[in-house]
């Protein structure tokens, strides 16, 4: 049976996975993002000036320390990761939810982080000359400021878990990894080469969707003052 | 180095209006880790509704000493009181919002527009909509930037200049009664910052805010200023005078050196050409023989040239002054034009006097005399 023939009569499995793939990874970046964009708030003195330089110390240290973290953790090969986190979440959903968070934190958080303290000086010392509070800084000046930069690490992020989200089919995680899996498993046999390249492919139109639901996010979302 | 200031405010027991509106007593800002102070013991009165300018040298503490008075930076010791609330005593983000603060990189947020950039003290006050808007069209106009083409652009799409007017126009918006400025003109090229100063006064006369600006330019202080302090190294003030004194009477050594050579003629610049006595005119069609310099106009009025003037051989090259100009001004004139004589026309280009280089030195001389 040839490739067409075999996505005509497995339309609606495909569909399925293609979905569950979506939607797995839509919630992880989802936390993910929240965890990281939050942590980087907290963590920005959003000073042009440190006013004291021991609070700015502890809060650079904390920031490397994050960073250098959720690095690791990305370096952590992802097979070994789900499996160390099965006693924790058993077989399924949860698992790959986690796994998945896990991976999209680091290059948010990196991005957050560099967005949010490239914020030209002379733009924050006006903001707190004017009166502005630091959290008004932060969420009227800086997050906007920083949001593009913050956007195109949630997008390396979807990337990265979507390729890691066909994985997580060995724990039972849902998606498109399962028709790979199957097929791998069956090496040799009917529609095995089918079900790994419909799979593959499959992974692909995922990755094109969010990067298509993303360009649609930044029209919305990023002032029109910064476009470039 | 003694303290060598005087206060144009003077002591307390005065009527509300006439005390200063920015006292600042023995005020000392010593940074952790650094064993000398920035500012050591400044004393500093600012009068309601005048320019002061903090003028010096790199390093001297001007900077610091006005980021003090809106507690962008905390004084180590002494006391600053504001309009005579003490200024360390209330919340620095509401004190802020009382405060106009231009800076030189100007911080226009670049996300928003320049009416949303103006709106911002306004809106964190709480003020209405319409109050608002209204507002920012009245600052707009008042900056000189049509509020129809530039409330909806953005701060990257406007010049060097117009964004230091936004600038200016943001820190004017809630109507504070002080504004600070650090080195505002600055980083602006000569040509605009000329009429960026021109068009600065004359705000001023319109909205009399009492204003301490920061600048390292001596020139634009005395431009600027009813009163300069010059800041000497070690962040203390080495003379607290009008810019007159200051040019003619330097309390020290090394005010001396700052103010440098050219004293004399920077001075020129405190002389309105419409404090002197400028010599009439002749217009071309009544050249009948006279004392007076004879010039040749146009239809409107405008000179064209000199016909004669009185005590110079032919008729020399014409040059052209405004008459709200200073004396430095129309010297600079003659001497462009090698000329000695230069005439002095009003808005409409139109000649209403002459000033002769030997009149002027003698009036010079004058004034010297009744200093």
């Amino acid at each position: 049976m040839d490739l067409i023939s075999y996505l005509r009569e497995n339309a609606g499995t495909v569909l399925l996975y293609g979905e569950q793939h979506l939607l797995v990874v839509f919630f992880a970046i989802a936390l993910g993002s929240t965890i990281s964009i939050g942590f980087a708030l907290l963590v920005t003195p959003g000073e042009a000036a440190p006013q004291r330089w021991s609070l700015d110390w502890i809060l650079g240290a904390i920031r490397d320390g994050a960073l250098l973290v959720t690095a690791a953790a990305l370096t952590v090969p992802s097979l070994a990761l789900l499996v160390l986190l099965l006693p924790l979440f058993g077989l399924g959903a949860a698992t790959t939810v986690t796994a998945l968070t896990i991976y999209s934190l680091y290059s948010v958080l990196r991005n957050s982080v560099a967005g949010l303290s490239s914020v030209d000086a002379g733009v924050l010392e006006s903001a707190k000359g004017l009166g502005m509070g630091r959290l008004r800084r932060l969420i009227r000046v800086q997050l906007p400021l920083a949001w593009p930069v913050i956007l195109n690490g949630i997008r390396v992020a979807t990337l990265i878990d979507v390729a890691i989200a066909a994985v997580a089919a060995l724990v039972r995680g849902p998606g498109l990894g399962q028709l790979v899996l199957t097929g791998l498993s069956r090496y040799g046999a009917a529609n095995a080469f089918n079900q790994v390249l419909v799979g593959t492919l499959g992974c692909l139109v995922v990755a094109a969707v969010f990067e298509i639901f993303y360009a649609i996010v930044e029209r919305l979302t990023v002032p029109r003052g910064i476009r470039v | 180095m003694s303290r060598a200031t005087t206060n144009p405010g003077g002591s307390a027991d005065r009527p509300p209006d006439q005390q200063p509106m920015i006292v600042l007593e023995g005020v000392s800002k010593t940074y952790p880790g650094h064993l000398t102070p920035a500012v050591a013991e400044v004393d500093l009165a600012v009068a309601r509704g005048s320019i002061v300018m903090l003028v010096g040298p790199s390093g001297c503490g001007k900077t610091t000493t006005l980021k003090m008075m809106n507690r962008l930076i905390e004084p180590t010791t002494g006391r600053i009181l504001l309009d005579g609330e003490d200024v360390t005593k209330v919340n620095a983000d509401q004190l802020r919002r009382r405060i106009g603060y231009v800076i030189q990189q100007v911080g226009l947020f670049p996300h928003f527009t320049v009416g949303q950039n103006i709106g911002v003290v306004p809106r964190m006050l709480g003020w209405e909509r319409r109050r608002i808007r209204q507002r920012i069209d009245e600052l707009l106009e008042l900056v000189g930037l049509p509020p129809g083409e530039f409330r909806d652009r953005y701060p990257r799409q406007l010049s060097g200049g117009q964004q230091q007017r936004v600038g200016v126009a943001r820190a004017l918006a809630a109507d504070p009664p002080v504004m600070l400025m650090d080195e505002p003109f600055g980083a602006i090229d000569p040509i605009t910052r000329e009429r960026l100063h021109d068009q600065f006064l004359e705000i001023q006369r319109t909205v009399r805010k009492t204003i301490c600006f920061v600048t390292h330019d001596l020139q634009e202080a005395i431009k600027l200023g009813d009163h300069i302090a010059i800041f000497a190294a070690g962040g203390r003030i080495a003379q607290y005078d009008t810019p007159e004194m200051i040019l003619s009477r330097p309390a020290n050594d090394f005010v001396r050196e700052f103010v440098g050579s050219g004293a004399a003629v920077r001075r020129l610049h405190l002389i309105a050409l419409s404090t002197l006595a400028l010599d009439k005119i002749a217009t071309g069609s009544s050249a009948t023989a006279g004392a007076h310099p004879v010039i040749e106009v146009d239809g409107s009025g405008r000179p064209v040239a000199w016909i004669r003037v009185p005590g110079v051989d032919g008729s020399p090259a014409l040059a052209t002054v405004p008459l709200s100009g200073s004396v430095y001004d129309a010297v600079d004139a003659m001497l462009d034009a090698h000329s000695s004589a230069v005439a002095v026309v009003d808005g409409d280009g139109r000649a209403v006097g002459a000033l002769r280089w030997e009149a002027l030195v003698g009036e010079l001389q004058m004034r010297g005399r009744h200093r």
